[in-house]
């Protein structure tokens, strides 16, 4: 971070040496600068922590480091002088990557959240956004899955648009497209900044509005090479298990839901079905292994520092091992060489390979391994073994799935569609995978050529390739499910982005005043992609392994596709200027221009602006000097900020193909081209602007204290209205129409404190909000459509003055337990409002006064996005034993549970079915079963869908010890470390399904989702 | 000073890029690749047809959600239930079975999307095609069977609809939302006008072969038939349709004729023959798959009504596939067919194959053991080659074919006091191709042979309706009369717009 020069003293200096270890633990500090107190004289220490410098006995020695309190010594005629740095408490001293820099915490006066690399070393992390799951505030983070691999879903301050709300992602620089972030390796992060509010994000203008995070990966220190490894093994397991009908009360239930129909009884004797098939347990595995290795070597001079990493991780998943697990290889080279005492030179350099096999339908009612498991009947057997059942139809039917004994899987003949036996499936799907292979990086020169003022430019580039190997067998899982042709498929992607970038800044102090501007330039083109993939047909094989595109199949069993992606480009301009008097009274002022390949030729170029304000009361000299108060700066800022994620060619007109017609004998069809939709050349970015007001407070010399308040309104959301039907164009014209409103708190809590030997650390971090669309264009109330369930209109929608993609649905007023309940059931005009419906139904509220129950009695019940998101870490450490305790959650949402197919009247059925009504006073809240469901109980989406989401989750407890340095030394060791840890050990919520954590476009819908693994692991860090 | 000049020369090299990357405006000007732009494309004869072919496009409609036009008249007939899986499988069909339908659920926002597409993508060739360098008689044949096809999807949407906005012309943004609708007369007058001043540059015959699928003077005279008997206009209708006909039983003027079999006419590799006016045309080679089921160029009617989990036991079955045993033909039809000479080539008679012991197959929803045998799906019809095979289906449909109009034009007669000797000749030379007597031409016997003849074929509904009879035929399945005569406005359509839903569902229109 400082470059500091040792330069060569005069006079009748002498050399002091020693060493600068930390306080608590005595682990050596490499790259700690040595400082002649009021001189330019310094140098830092070496890989053991050694230092040399050369001084005047009068000087006073300052020894500092990132994260530590410095510490004086007077040298006096000492020749050594060892220092033992103590961790501060107070973060202020810590310096913030701010885009295009840095700033010291201390005079920082947007709202910037922080993890660092300290949060993160040996903690169970698989990708990025688990690293700022909960330990930042201002973040809503859900896994998508629990599939190894899977993203997360990550929204900066809430919903920000009614688009793409994904952050933009900045690596060291390098734009990085959302879902690319995987292949980052979590132990080469050196820190990740989040930018949360506009006054932080308006660098980075007409992308910036649904947040900025800032990754920067490690670099190497001057003195000497370090290597550090930590890995750690483990097994995972499911934490929970849905409690399914065995077989005999689901035949006892089936015959209860025909006899209420009027239908015969469909089992004899449900009790001797016995418990059946338990589908869950034939699909879970809790030995699922995990694994994960980082190697570093990092080091270097004063004039060239390096940082090499290498990283694997190997996971299996907990459902259908066979088909669900990932592997990640990654590698890493940061450099930085000064090349001349005013020139420097640097890159940093991300590899990753990683292969992912995934089960498909990680959150679907329409199948795979879950949904089948919940779904299937539990009479049908998992394998047929006997001969007279497996001799006849369907087990004759060609392409049924065999186990390695040649005995079929058994295919259920009560619950259809896409619902098949999981083995079977899984059978289907061995060794199709995807992969990817990732280079991302960059390349900068900086020169300094007068003191003060810097001069950078940056190349970064990420070049992608990804595909898929896929082999379809041929198949008869039931009858629905049938696949009579094998099938071979290859898809091949690449993609590069790339960004140039110019920056100057000037840093001088005017007496107090301290002036920082930057002036910088950037043009940035991704998108850059091509597809192209192949299928061949009758591929002569039984599976993956055997199948090839070398079969060389006759022309017509060949399907060809590919595509080229849509190049986006942004040319900007910016300029920022920081100003500070003594750090008491602070300015921020920045602009950004953009213009970008996405707008309309009317409005080319977005200007986003914005300001912020701090002022330090602590300097003043009115503040009473307490030890309560230590620290004290109350800082706002506003700014404007765009969107510009509005799609391709928005603002055109287009003409689309694909309307075929086959005209004439031949077979073959010619492809028809007719005008999309009309064009919109006003089309222009989203603009969102926010104001932010808040304080950061060091108390009791041991509190860090951080509040935000802010207020985001997004303007011009792009929106495709729904031109009428009538106007028969096949696609909606965009245009900027809707509005809508965030508001939220923010608390980061910090406490560190010694106890006797104990160190104590806690953080801690809560985060409120509340979304409010506002506007949806002229004359439109809502939007429908969001997310759907099954053959149910839509579950949520997007209302005026509503959250955001509420959920939305019937309201039940409880069970009729009599006919007189029925019957009393009455419309203003004295008739029955559901007059077919039986005791046991439930009574639908008639909203709507009209005496029918039907689509316009739906209303609000519900909203999927948390109002508060929170977490907690607490560190203890204690001679060589260190304890990470690490929990998060969420509260105030509803999760949709819809697990069951309604469409499949025979799918098996919860537990809680059990509890249905059966006669009067038996339940309140659970219906009658019946077939055909003619009140349609189930059929209707309703609060009896409906959880409450909130949980606290234990993400991570992490038990270590370290030697100590006395007896590792002796084996040339800097550091060796054990420890134990468990990731989701447990999970307080009221939620019945799997998970209630459930990410994805629309959170909180609970379809079968993939739930996260319990993992049990042992890990060794040890450093040279 | 060497350093000095060092650093100036890096400075100048540093800022250099700054320059560069500023004044370039062209780096935001991305050239669309692969996408054609309205404003400039219909740029010559291929692209005007290509313009064309889509509006041919939608009379193949096929919605994501299996809706067809023939699919949804069937199920809404007395001659087929809903069927598949269950009561909720296919919910645009159930609904429309059962007349459980409302403005939010059914299968009328698929068919007005498909209705108005037809329209707009007509009015957009209409539009460009002056301004297209091309040869001057073609342009007067794209012309003409564009207006045909503008004026034929107004027939389907005022019969489905009544209540339907007028536009010869694609409507711009700023005026979408003040758009009301006509009087179904004003419709009918421009369905007249349009197939009128299309019939002149039609061509006389089409070549099957080449151009099979595209209409001719035939299809002209028989839908304006159509649209003049739907007005009860029955003098025109007779004389229009007399103009396609030609002499009963012969071969006509545009060369259409019976053909001999009429099993026949279920065959794939029988395309576009002799009695096919306008033929809803299909291919096998599209290579769809479930990604986009309505982008297959397939017919889905093969495997919606092949019956469910079939399971072929003895090569004396017929070789259905296994479908999703949709539109299963009600005991009302297999009666009133059963002893015809058509009932083979008409109904699927799965029930009587499991008696003997030949198949098994699945009970799906609503079974009643018999299908719907003309469009069942064939192993021997299946595809191998690329795509999902039940989505590939080659076999066409008939929109209208000879038996068809001969029968129309009986109605016609008999209905509007015409030659009564002639709808005789007509009906009887429909019976006659089947080895059936002839009947007297009274419109209960028309009425008898529509329904034999053309089962399964999505005639049936419409028939009764126009003869009043729907009432009391269907009321068992939930029919309304004076409701479910037509379809109700999609609710989405009167959203922000001055449409307004028809009186019939409650409406003011």
């Amino acid at each position: 971070m400082l470059y500091s020069m040792a330069q060569t003293a005069l006079a009748q200096s002498r050399t002091v040496k020693g060493k600068v270890t930390v306080k608590t633990g005595g682990e050596e500090l490499v790259g700690a600068t040595v400082i002649v107190e009021g001189t330019n004289i310094a140098t830092i220490t070496d890989a053991s922590g050694n230092y040399s410098i050369e001084v005047q006995p009068e000087a006073t020695l300052v020894a500092s480091f990132i994260g530590m309190i410095a510490q004086k010594v007077q040298v006096g005629n000492q020749s050594e002088i060892n220092f033992q740095l103590e961790e501060t408490a107070d973060n202020l001293s810590e310096v913030v990557i701010v885009g295009y820099g840095v700033q010291k915490k201390s005079v920082v006066t947007g709202a910037i959240s922080s993890v660092k690399a300290s949060d993160l070393e040996t903690m169970p992390i698989n990708r990025l956004e688990e690293a700022l799951q909960g330990r930042t505030s201002g973040l809503t983070i859900a896994a998508n899955s629990g599939q190894p691999g899977s993203a997360a879903t990550v929204r900066v301050r809430g919903v920000t648009t009614l688009n793409n709300n994904n952050p933009l992602w900045v690596v060291d620089g390098v734009v990085v497209d959302n879902g690319g972030i995987g292949y980052l390796n979590q132990s080469d992060i050196e820190s990740i900044e989040v930018l949360k509010d506009a006054a932080s994000q308006a660098i980075y203008g007409a992308r910036a509005a649904a947040g900025v995070i800032l990754v920067t990966t490690k670099k190497g220190k001057a003195g000497g090479i370090r290597i550090n490894y930590n890995g750690y093994v483990g097994t995972q397991a499911p934490a929970r298990r849905l409690d399914l009908l065995d077989a005999t009360q689901y035949a006892t239930i089936r015959n209860e839901a025909a006899v209420a129909a009027g239908q015969n009884p469909v089992y004899a004797n449900p009790g001797a079905l016995g418990k059946g098939t338990d589908w869950q347990s034939l699909i879970f595995n809790n030995k699922a292994k995990r694994q994960n290795h980082e190697l570093s070597i990092s080091g270097g001079s004063e004039r060239s520092t390096f940082y090499l990493s290498l990283g694997y991780l190997d996971q299996e998943g907990i459902v259908a091992s066979d088909i669900s697990k990932y592997k990640r290889t990654s590698l890493r080279l940061n450099s930085e060489h000064k090349l001349a005492k005013w020139l420097t030179f640097g890159q940093n350099l991300g590899y990753s390979h990683d292969k992912s096999v995934g089960l498909g339908n990680t959150n679907s009612e329409f199948g795979g391994p879950l949904s089948s498991a919940i779904n299937l009947d539990p009479i049908t057997p998992a394998v047929v073994t006997d001969p007279a059942i497996a001799g006849a139809a369907p087990y004759t039917n060609k392409g049924v799935q065999r186990d390695a004994n040649g005995n079929p899987y058994g295919i259920s003949s009560a619950v259809g569609q896409e619902m098949s036996n999981p083995l079977a499936y899984i059978q289907t799907r061995l060794g199709n995978y995807s992969w990817s292979d990732n280079i991302v990086g960059n390349a900068y020169l900086m020169a300094e050529p007068i003191k003060g003022l810097q001069l950078k430019s940056t190349l970064g580039s990420k070049l992608a390739f990804w595909g898929n190997e896929s082999f379809t067998p041929i198949s008869w899982l039931n009858a629905a499910s049938v696949t009579s042709q094998t099938n071979f498929n290859r898809t091949n992607n690449r993609r590069l982005d790339y960004n140039l970038e110019n920056t100057v800044s000037y840093t001088k102090a005017f007496g107090l005043h301290n002036v920082n501007v930057l002036l910088g330039q950037g043009a940035y083109l991704d998108n850059n992609t091509t597809m192209t993939s192949v299928t061949f047909f009758n591929v002569p094989a039984t599976n993956f392994d055997d199948a090839s595109l070398n079969f060389k199949v006759p022309a017509d069993q060949r399907n060809s596709d590919g595509s080229e992606g849509a190049r986006h480009t942004v040319s900007s301009l910016f300029a920022r200027l920081n100003y500070d008097y003594n750090e008491k009274y602070l300015l921020q002022a920045l602009v950004r221009r953009d213009g970008s390949s996405r707008f309309g030729a009317n409005h080319k170029y977005g200007i986003f602006p914005s300001f912020s304000l701090g002022w330090v009361l602590t300097k003043e000299d009115f503040f009473p000097s307490t030890n309560a108060v230590n620290f004290l700066k109350l800082r706002g800022g506003y700014g404007v900020v765009g969107n510009d994620g509005i799609g391709d060619f928005a603002f055109l007109s287009t003409i689309g193909s694909g309307r075929n017609y086959t005209i004439g004998n031949s077979g073959s069809y010619i492809i028809g081209y007719s005008p999309n939709a009309p064009a919109n050349p006003d089309l222009k970015w989203e603009q969102t602007s926010q104001t932010n007001i808040g304080f950061d407070a060091t108390l009791f010399q041991n509190v860090n204290l951080t509040f935000e308040w802010f207020k985001k309104a997004t303007k011009d959301i792009l929106q495709n209205p729904r031109i009428p039907g009538y106007v028969g164009a096949i696609s909606n014209p965009a245009a900027n129409i809707a509005d809508m409103e965030n508001t939220g708190i923010e608390l980061e809590l910090g406490y560190r404190k010694q106890f006797g030997g104990v160190d104590f650390l806690v953080n801690g971090n809560v985060s409120y909000i509340e979304n409010k669309v506002t506007n949806l264009g002229n004359g439109v109330e809502y939007l429908s459509g969001g997310a759907s369930f099954q053959g149910a209109p839509p579950i949520t929608r997007t209302q005026v003055g509503q959250a955001i993609g509420s959920f939305f649905g019937y309201v039940n007023q409880g069970i009729f337990q009599t006919q007189e309940e029925v019957d009393s059931h009455i419309a203003a005009n004295g008739n029955k409002i559901q007059p077919n419906a039986k005791p046991g139904d439930f009574r639908w509220a008639d909203l709507s006064g009209d005496g029918v129950i039907n689509e316009t009695d739906r209303t609000f019940i519900g909203n999927p996005t948390p109002k508060w998101s929170y977490g907690i870490t607490v560190n203890a450490a204690y001679k060589g034993f260190d304890l990470v305790v690490f929990g998060q959650g969420v509260a105030g949402n509803d999760i949709f549970q819809g697990l069951r197919r309604l469409d499949i009247a025979n799918a098996n059925w919860q537990s809680d079915a059990l509890g249905r009504w059966t006669g009067p006073g038996s339940s309140t809240e659970y219906p009658r079963i019946v077939n055909g469901d003619p009140n349609k109980n189930f059929q209707n989406p309703s609060s009896f869908y409906l959880e409450k989401g909130d949980f606290f989750r234990m993400k991570t407890l992490q038990l270590g010890y370290s030697l100590p340095a006395a007896v590792i030394s002796k084996v040339a060791l800097k550091k060796a470390r054990v420890y134990v840890m468990s990731q989701n050990l447990f999970t307080i919520t009221k939620y019945t399904g799997y998970d209630p954590e459930i990410g994805g476009n629309v959170l909180s819908i609970d379809k079968g989702i993939y739930p996260q693994a319990r993992s049990f692991m042992v890990g060794l860090n040890i450093g040279f | 000073m060497k350093i000095r000049y060092n650093k100036i020369a890096t400075v100048l090299a540093l800022t250099a890029g700054l320059q560069l990357m500023s004044c370039s405006d062209s780096f935001l000007d991305v050239k669309p690749r692969g996408l054609n732009l309205e404003s400039n494309y219909y740029r010559n004869q291929e692209e005007a047809y290509n313009g064309l072919v889509a509006v041919y496009d939608v009379v193949g409609w096929q919605g994501s959600g299996y809706v067809t036009t023939i699919a949804t008249m069937n199920a809404a007939s007395d001659d087929h239930y809903a069927g598949g899986g269950g009561p909720s499988d296919i919910m645009d069909f159930q609904v429309m079975s059962n007349y459980t339908l409302n403005p939010t659920t059914g299968p009328h926002a698929e068919l007005w999307r498909k209705g108005f597409s037809g329209v707009f993508r007509a009015n957009s060739i209409l539009e460009k095609l002056p301004g297209v360098p091309m040869d001057e008689n073609l342009k007067k044949r794209y012309t003409a069977e564009a207006k045909f096809l503008r004026g034929y999807f107004y027939f389907e949407l005022v019969r489905l609809f009544k209540n339907v906005p007028l536009f010869t012309k694609t409507v711009s943004t700023q005026e979408m939302y003040d758009v009301v609708q006509a009087p179904p007369a004003e419709i009918y007058a421009q369905i007249e006008k349009d197939l009128a001043e299309a019939m002149p540059d039609l061509p006389v015959t089409v070549n099957a072969a080449t151009e099979g699928g595209r209409v001719g003077q035939g299809a002209g005279h028989a839908i304006l038939g159509k649209v003049y008997l739907y007005q009860q206009k029955y003098t025109q209708a007779a004389q229009e349709l007399a103009l396609m006909n030609g002499t009963p039983g012969g071969t006509n003027a545009y060369g259409y004729k019976l053909l001999p079999n009429f099993a026949d006419l279920w065959k794939s590799d029988n395309k576009f023959n002799s009695e096919s006016i306008l033929e809803i045309s299909y291919t096998n080679t599209s290579a769809g798959t479930w990604d986009c089921v309505s982008c297959t160029e397939g017919n889905i009617m093969n495997i919606i009504t092949g019956p469910r989990g079939y399971n072929r036991k003895s090569d004396a079955a017929p070789d259905y596939v296994s479908g999703w045993s949709f539109l299963p033909v009600t005991p009302s039809l297999f009666e009133a067919i059963r002893h015809d000479p058509r009932s083979k080539a008409t109904v699927a008679n799965l029930d009587s194959l499991e008696k003997a012991g030949l198949v098994t197959y699945e009970k799906g929803y609503m079974n009643t053991g018999y299908f719907l045998e003309k469009f069942a799906g064939r192993v021997s019809n299946r595809w191998t080659g690329a795509g999902t095979p039940e989505l590939n289906f080659p076999q066409n449909m008939y929109d209208t074919r000879l038996a068809d109009t001969y029968l129309l034009e009986a109605e016609a007669l008999v209905r509007g006091a015409g030659d009564i000797n002639r709808a005789t000749a007509l009906l009887s030379a429909v019976r006659a191709r089947v080895g059936l007597k002839p009947v007297a031409a009274t419109f209960e016997n028309i009425k008898k042979e529509r329904r034999l003849e053309l089962a399964g074929e999505g005639h049936r509904w419409m028939d009764l309706v126009r003869w009043g009879d729907a009432p009391t035929v269907l009321a068992s399945k939930g029919f309304v009369a004076g409701k479910h005569e037509i379809l109700p406005i999609p609710l989405l359509e009167m959203e922000n717009t001055k449409i307004e839903q028809s009186k019939e569902w409650g409406g003011t229109k």
